[in-house]
């Protein structure tokens, strides 16, 4: 027998709708994928063309809260390739035990569930601090990363509170998406849409950034260097866009 | 003088600061740049493994004091500078939109008098606030000795204020730093407690001391904090290993900062203010020191091996915080787990427990993890401590093997 494998397009609240679609008809799907998915040998992709339906969300939200639902979102937003399965499981036992169901850790898919959203949060938590800007000619602040998980909706709606009077720009360059913010509201787009010269820098972006390279060089005490203990709390994937641990900047002092 | 240069040179003088937290103080939006987040964010790491959130740094680092152990005591020949408001101002606005700090540490050597000094403090700060419309976190330091309506004035304007003890005792302060009272520092530690407010202070206030360059025991050094806490209601203390920076002959010379007491100190710290400690259970006068091998819980359990074992489904939350291997987090996930179904051993591993050393304090539904026979001090005690060498071994032992060799 062919395991059943539903498609959807990828987007939060057609997830959500197609998930309500499923408990609905009782159907118990084996996968769920976005669509384009490769199906292996045993596996028939079924594309059902559910239309997102914003009251599935709100549905979802009313009965079990934001604090689950923050959960599940940032499940959501997780590199796991069986997200949509585990937010699936998850929301079946929400149905079964209600919003108690967040401390259930015996069943596995609560275990889950609660492992990627902490991931997904400490990683986000993580680049909110390591996050660089650069300061383009004119005058937009510009910064890359590439996280493991999307975690770019999550840095936006920080940066929006924090740097609320600037344009800025955030490319996570693992998904080719930015985040363009106008003083108003943030948009994820796709890198290819943003018709933008991202490489003419401010004139003083050098002297700047070779200011917080000397302080960031000043700052460690010697007598007391601990280069593992550096590396536990930032580990070397992020140091490729931080200004401080470039080559340009061990080179400047 | 170039700016960059008085950076270095002020910031160099600030190093030895231990406090950095940004955490605390969570503004509502507001027009201009800048928030706080209530658990504080690291924007980098230093070199020693330290967290970098502020900008840490001194408007001057001139001083009319002379304390042994400071690096800018007036006797020091060192390069001065001094920095002003507007470049102050400007340094951390610039910082502030590249995301490179959470907000601003600002201290101060002592010029003219304290009142002088905080005035230009307060200069700095009020131009950072309202004339650049600056929100983000800011952490001053009071400076002893200056009036109370400049700690008002400079209270309303930050997010912690802050003056440090320095050295635990009365006696060890008046040996290394003659210019400075104690009464003085606690004087502003009670006057920020009886003004906290969501305006004044909302992160709170902490302190540091330095651990290592005088002879006081760990005992007293717990007991001095276990006292600020209570008394004038502490964020934090900070513990910072003391650093020979100077020579002097009343200062001990030291090979290496007293890196492993500083953690043991930090670790008890935690113990006492959120572990339902006291520092009686800790140390006492025939024992006043923490031992180096084991953590100070650990060391308490093994010392009160009667109270063990602990039954995880029944016992309560403080009662859980006693068991090694299980801090805040866990025991609050025990505790709303366990109504829900009945947890065993392979639970607790996932609940973040430390089975390495809960094992031999605990039992689920009435069963021991390990045969209840070996549990006794010396065993636990040795097996600890091996544990313990063996990962060190390990991390030292196994490098990463690198692909291409240069």
């Amino acid at each position: 027998m062919n395991n059943k494998v539903y498609t959807y397009d990828g987007t939060y609240p057609s997830l959500i709708s197609l998930i309500c679609y499923l408990f609905h008809n009782n159907i118990k799907p084996d996968d769920i994928r976005v669509d384009g998915y490769n199906p292996t040998l045993f596996e028939t992709t079924i594309d059902l063309h559910i239309e997102k339906n914003e009251k599935d969300i709100i549905y979802i939200l009313k009965k079990y809260g934001t604090h689950i639902n923050s959960f599940i979102f940032k499940v959501f937003l997780s590199h796991d390739s069986k997200r949509e399965l585990v937010i699936y499981y998850f929301l079946l036992n929400a149905n079964k035990y209600g919003a108690n169901v967040i401390n259930m850790r015996n069943l596995r898919c609560v275990c889950k569930t609660l492992e990627l959203a902490r991931y997904v949060n400490n990683e986000a938590h993580k680049l909110k601090g390591f996050v660089r800007f650069q300061e383009l000619a004119n005058h937009i602040l510009y910064a890359k990363i590439s996280p493991v998980n999307d975690v770019l909706p999550l840095l936006s709606e920080h940066f929006k509170k924090r740097l609320n009077s600037e344009y800025w720009v955030i490319d996570d360059e693992g998904r080719s998406l930015v985040s363009i913010y106008d003083k108003k509201n943030y948009y994820i787009i796709e890198k290819s849409e943003l018709k933008m010269d991202l490489e003419n820098i401010s004139d003083d972006e050098n002297e700047i950034s070779a200011m917080w390279c000397s302080f960031y060089e000043t700052i460690g005490i010697k007598e007391r260097e601990n280069h593992r203990c550096r590396m536990n709390f930032m580990p070397k994937r992020y140091w490729k866009y931080m200004t401080e641990m470039s080559d340009e900047c061990e080179k400047g002092n | 003088m170039e700016l960059k240069d008085k950076l270095r040179i002020l910031a160099d003088s600030a190093k030895y600061d231990a406090s950095c937290s940004s955490s605390g103080s969570n503004r509502a939006f507001k027009s201009g740049i800048g928030s706080t987040a209530i658990a504080g964010i690291c924007h980098s790491f230093a070199s020693d493994g330290r967290c970098i959130s502020l900008l840490k740094i001194l408007l001057t680092n001139s001083c009319i004091f002379d304390c042994k152990y400071c690096p800018n005591r007036r006797s020091n020949d060192i390069e001065r500078a001094m920095l002003t408001a507007t470049e102050l101002c400007n340094i951390t606005i610039n910082f502030y939109r590249r995301n490179y700090i959470e907000g601003l540490f600002l201290s101060s050597g002592i010029i003219k008098n304290p009142d002088y000094t905080m005035e230009r403090m307060i200069e700095a700060i009020s131009m950072l606030r309202n004339k650049y419309h600056f929100n983000g976190y800011i952490h001053a330091k009071a400076i002893p000795g200056a009036s109370e309506e400049l700690l008002k004035k400079l209270g309303l304007l930050v997010d912690r204020m802050s003056a440090n003890i320095e050295l635990p005792t009365d006696e060890g302060l008046k040996l290394l730093a003659p210019n400075k009272d104690s009464h003085k520092v606690t004087q502003i530690m009670r006057y920020v407690k009886k003004e906290h407010s969501k305006n004044f202070a909302p992160a709170g206030q902490s302190t540091q001391m330095i651990i290592g360059a005088t002879k006081e025991s760990d005992y007293d050094v717990m007991l001095r904090s276990s006292s600020l806490y209570d008394n004038y209601k502490l964020k934090r203390v900070f513990y910072s290993a003391y650093i020979p920076v100077n020579k002097d002959n009343t200062l001990p010379t030291l090979i290496k900062p007293p890196l492993k007491r500083e953690n043991r100190l930090y670790q008890a710290d935690w113990l006492l203010r959120f572990y339902g400690f006291k520092v009686e259970d800790l140390l006492n006068n025939d024992k006043p020191n923490f031992n180096l091998l084991v953590d100070p819980k650990t060391e308490w359990a093994l010392l009160h091996l009667e109270e063990f074992p602990k039954e995880i489904n029944k016992c309560s939350y403080y009662e859980l915080l006693k068991i090694p291997g299980i801090g805040t987090k866990s025991a609050r996930r025990i505790i709303a787990s366990r109504r829900q179904f009945k947890l065993d051993f392979s639970d607790l591993s996932r609940m973040g427990v430390v089975m390495k050393r809960a094992k031999y304090f605990i039992t689920c539904s009435d069963r021991y993890m390990i045969n209840p026979q070996f549990i006794n001090r010396n065993f636990i005690e040795t097996n600890l401590i091996l544990d313990e060498h063996l990962k060190q071994e390990s991390n030292n032992r196994y490098n990463q093997l690198e692909l291409f060799h240069e």
